[in-house]
């Protein structure tokens, strides 16, 4: 085992505490606005409502922001990317998943500054959805992500040399 | 892998049909095509008089600029007893008359779908000429093939030089462009007999420094380096089809990287859908069979 | 030893028992108020009572005058009385601008107390002259939303939390429909209003819910910064805290005079004691599940979640061996009093509501130990 993924177990399952005690989200109605219901992690209208934001950080590139408040939380995830093909590869994938937020409930439409995507959790979803899985979901999905771009990574390498090779063998 | 096929198949496959109709003794039908080719060529089949003539006229923006390089006169020497007066709007046309097939009609088909390839060829052939016999310092050729996009042609002593610049109109295809043109680097050491393959981006090569070259983010230049082994009578035509047909070739893997790409990210979105439906409890729903017993959906 | 009844995937966000238990008011996350009947062990709808514009935040049903308080998120709140199979509402005037946030009788039921996200409590009682409920206010020094209250035994204290992380105890003596009441161990001034005391676990989690014990000289709440706290007023006001290594908790009932019963997020009510030295120890899981057998699952079934949920069977993910599978939201004595639990009941975000016999369990599990 590597060292990259040797350290991708305990970021997960610093990421996974964090989440189950930050996904405790109740029906909080604003206090400032009048018939207003509102993600307070959004809004941020009362500051004694929003929890102390935490960094999970594995490395420079790669690290999640959580911020908690009573009845919402926001969670935005840096992925990893070491070169232009990564970075294009990360930001095409977000934001054809960002396109379908609709379908995605809990995706943010935008990303938070300094991140590559975010989700947004409120008691709405913890209330339709069960809590636990939800948390899967995200680690699930962080688990994924590298993955899947390294292997998008490798697909384009590989035509790219398939077709070179086809090209310059014919001379 | 595909290579790009040299010829236009719509071209032949019209015309193989069109003969083998006359040939089977059947009446000639009208016969009206617009064929589109890479680098904005137009084809056009019609019948310029009666039904049992079917003229193709090719029309290529940058004819003008094959001209200078002698265009004309490979035509004539290629498509000999075949031309006819070209049609307007179009820079060369051939005619087939269905009442008279010659023997050698599919190799006069295939000729024809090669039109847009024997344009091109004129500047290759003229440059290659002048390297072999050794002639160097003749002004090299420009072409501007595509809008914003242009071939450099030079003939030294020792070899030719043929540059293509390149616009990426996505700036990810510039990224994923220049993985290609690694390849093509790297490539060559496994085929030692290739020309060497050189890519720059953003600014043109040495080469072109001191011409109205263009630079920019999304610009890319593809030099090919031929050598003598490569100009040589015997391999000059199959080094002219794969020359000619890079840019393009190129251009078409980028695109089904992204289209492959893009299938993954579908494919990869839905399995991610799927897990967060995990998280919704179904209804337990109570239905009943055809006797009348109950059972529960879970 | 459990009596569980499924009232489908929607939250309950509020029940209430009437005094003989045979009915049930619940909030199904909505505008509406559901009351049930137990019918043959089975709590069946019997009314509807539609009268709010949003969302129901609270219920509580009167145990010997038999009438319905609600409160909910239009700034309302409604008193139903019944007539036959009739219930009818009448508005209280709350006077307040943001939603109410929960809603109690007080013992003698003469008056209830309302929390709302507008920073104050309302403390209503009926005008017979006017034929209306009216309400005054406590204000000071709430500085967040009342997420809680419950009364005092002598009928006249008030015990609130609030999202500014502190719990308190107010006087709500209304001269207009109490007696002078004597004085308490939480202090004797008993002016309408006066905050008799304050405290906070100092973690700075908001207090979702507060308790006081049957004799009113305990004061519990449950903090989001995961603690439980316990005033004694009798012993000078000492202020002991739990802080266990839980999910925050969500409600807390006392169950006898030492012992509370504790919900919230991580699913599983909690019986905890304090002892007498005032340490708060917890004592056992009232939810301690069998090893969950995996049950076979049809073809159909297979296909179906690998379509949806891209699972075959037995998957990987994260399962919840409790019989709540999400949070809870709510605790209640069901049989018995604070003093005297017999039995509780919960309910939660996943529809159910769960009656747990504390007799029953204590005999079966041998940690378990009320006292």
């Amino acid at each position: 085992m590597d060292v990259m993924s040797a350290t991708l177990k305990p970021y997960l399952t610093a990421i996974r505490h964090t989440l189950e005690a930050a996904m405790c989200l109740e029906n909080f109605n604003s206090q400032n606005v009048e018939r207003h219901n509102k993600p307070e992690v959004e809004v941020k209208s009362s500051k004694e409502l929003l929890l102390t934001p935490v960094v999970i950080s594995r490395n420079e590139k790669e690290k999640v922001l959580i911020e908690g408040s009573i009845n919402s939380l926001r969670i935005s995830i840096a992925v990893k990317q070491s070169d232009e093909i990564e970075k294009i590869l990360c930001h095409k994938f977000m934001r054809f998943m960002m396109m379908r937020a609709e379908n995605f409930v809990v995706l943010r439409r935008k990303p938070v500054e300094g991140y590559d995507i975010s989700f947004l959790i409120t008691n709405f979803h913890t209330e339709q959805m069960f809590k636990h899985k939800l948390v899967d979901f995200i680690i699930h999905f962080m688990e994924e992500i590298d993955k899947e771009i390294n292997e998008m990574k490798l697909a384009v390498n590989s035509r790219a040399r398939l077709s070179a090779e086809e090209f310059l063998k014919r001379f | 892998m595909i290579l790009l096929e040299i010829h236009n198949r719509i071209v032949v496959e019209t015309l193989t049909a069109k003969i083998k109709n006359a040939l089977e003794g059947n009446k000639p039908d009208t016969v009206d095509i617009t064929v589109a080719d890479f680098d904005g060529v137009l084809f056009h089949l019609s019948n310029p008089s009666e039904k049992s003539k079917i003229r193709v006229s090719i029309s290529l923006h940058f004819y003008n600029d094959l001209k200078e390089h002698g265009a004309n006169e490979l035509i004539k020497r290629e498509y000999a007893g075949m031309l006819t007066d070209t049609e307007d709007g179009y820079n060369v046309s051939v005619v087939f008359d269905l009442e008279n097939i010659p023997s050698n009609w599919e190799e006069q088909v295939q000729k024809a779908g090669l039109l847009k390839r024997n344009c091109f060829a004129s500047v290759f052939e003229k440059y290659f000429a002048f390297q072999q016999a050794g002639e160097s310092g003749k002004e090299r050729a420009v072409i501007h093939y595509r809008e914003e996009e242009t071939m450099y042609v030079a003939a030294q002593k020792d070899r030719v030089t043929v540059i293509f610049s390149t616009i990426f109109k996505d700036d990810d295809d510039v990224i994923i462009g220049k993985v290609f043109m690694q390849e093509f680097k790297e490539g060559r050491r496994n085929y030692q007999q290739a020309p060497q393959v050189l890519f720059s981006h953003k600014d043109p090569p040495s080469e072109l420094q001191g011409t109205d070259a263009r630079t920019g983010e999304n610009i890319g230049y593809i030099t090919f380096v031929l050598f003598p082994r490569h100009t040589a009578a015997a391999v000059k035509d199959n080094t002219i089809n794969l020359i000619h047909t890079l840019r393009d070739y190129l251009h078409y893997h980028i695109k089904c990287s992204k289209a492959y790409i893009h299938t993954r990210m579908r494919a990869k979105t839905s399995d991610f859908l799927r897990v967060l439906n995990r998280a919704r409890p179904e209804q337990e729903k109570e239905k009943k069979t055809m006797s009348g017993k109950t059972f529960k959906m879970s | 030893m459990t009596e569980k009844q499924s009232f489908g995937v929607a939250p309950i966000t509020c029940h209430s028992f009437s005094g003989d238990r045979n009915g049930l008011a619940l909030s199904h996350n909505n505008n509406d108020v559901i009351l049930y009947k137990k019918q043959a062990g089975k709590w069946v709808q019997k009314s509807e009572l539609t009268e709010h514009g949003q969302r129901v935040t609270g219920i509580d049903w009167a145990p010997n005058s038999n009438i319905v308080v609600t409160c909910g998120a239009d700034r309302n709140a409604y008193v139903w009385t019944q007539d036959k199979d009739e219930w009818k509402p009448h508005l209280v005037i709350l006077r307040i601008n943001r939603a109410a946030t929960c809603v109690k009788w007080s013992p003698l039921e003469n008056k209830f107390a309302v929390g709302s996200g507008a920073r104050v409590i309302s403390i209503c009682y009926f005008e017979e002259e006017n034929n209306w409920w009216v309400s005054k206010h406590i204000k000071k020094p709430i500085r967040s939303t009342i997420t809680s209250v419950d009364w005092h035994p002598n009928n006249c204290l008030l015990a609130a939390g609030s999202t500014d992380f502190k719990a308190r105890v107010f006087s709500a003596y209304v001269k207009e429909v109490d007696k002078k009441p004597a004085a308490t161990s939480w202090g004797p001034k008993m002016t309408f209003g006066n905050n008799l005391a304050e405290f906070s676990t100092g973690g700075g989690g908001w207090v979702h819910c507060v308790s006081f014990s049957a004799s009113g000289d305990k004061l519990a709440w449950v903090g989001h910064d995961s603690s439980i706290g316990v005033v004694n007023a009798a012993n000078e006001q000492t202020l002991y805290t739990f802080k266990g290594k839980y999910l925050p908790f969500y409600g807390i009932s006392w169950v006898t005079e030492s012992s509370m019963v504790v919900v919230g997020f991580d699913c599983c009510p909690k019986l905890f004691t304090q002892r007498p030295n005032g340490e708060i120890e917890f004592v056992h899981d009232l939810d301690v599940p069998k090893e969950a057998d995996e049950s076979k699952m049809s073809a159909m079934n297979r296909f179906k979640n690998l379509d949806k949920k891209g699972v075959t069977g037995a998957e990987s993910s994260t399962t919840l061996k409790t019989q709540h599978q999400n949070t809870i939201m709510q605790v209640s004595v069901y049989k018995g009093t604070k003093a005297d639990c017999g039995s509780v009941a919960t309910s939660g975000i996943d529809g159910q509501l769960i009656v747990w016999d504390l007799k029953s369990l204590e005999k079966s599990m041998s940690g378990l130990k009320i006292v």
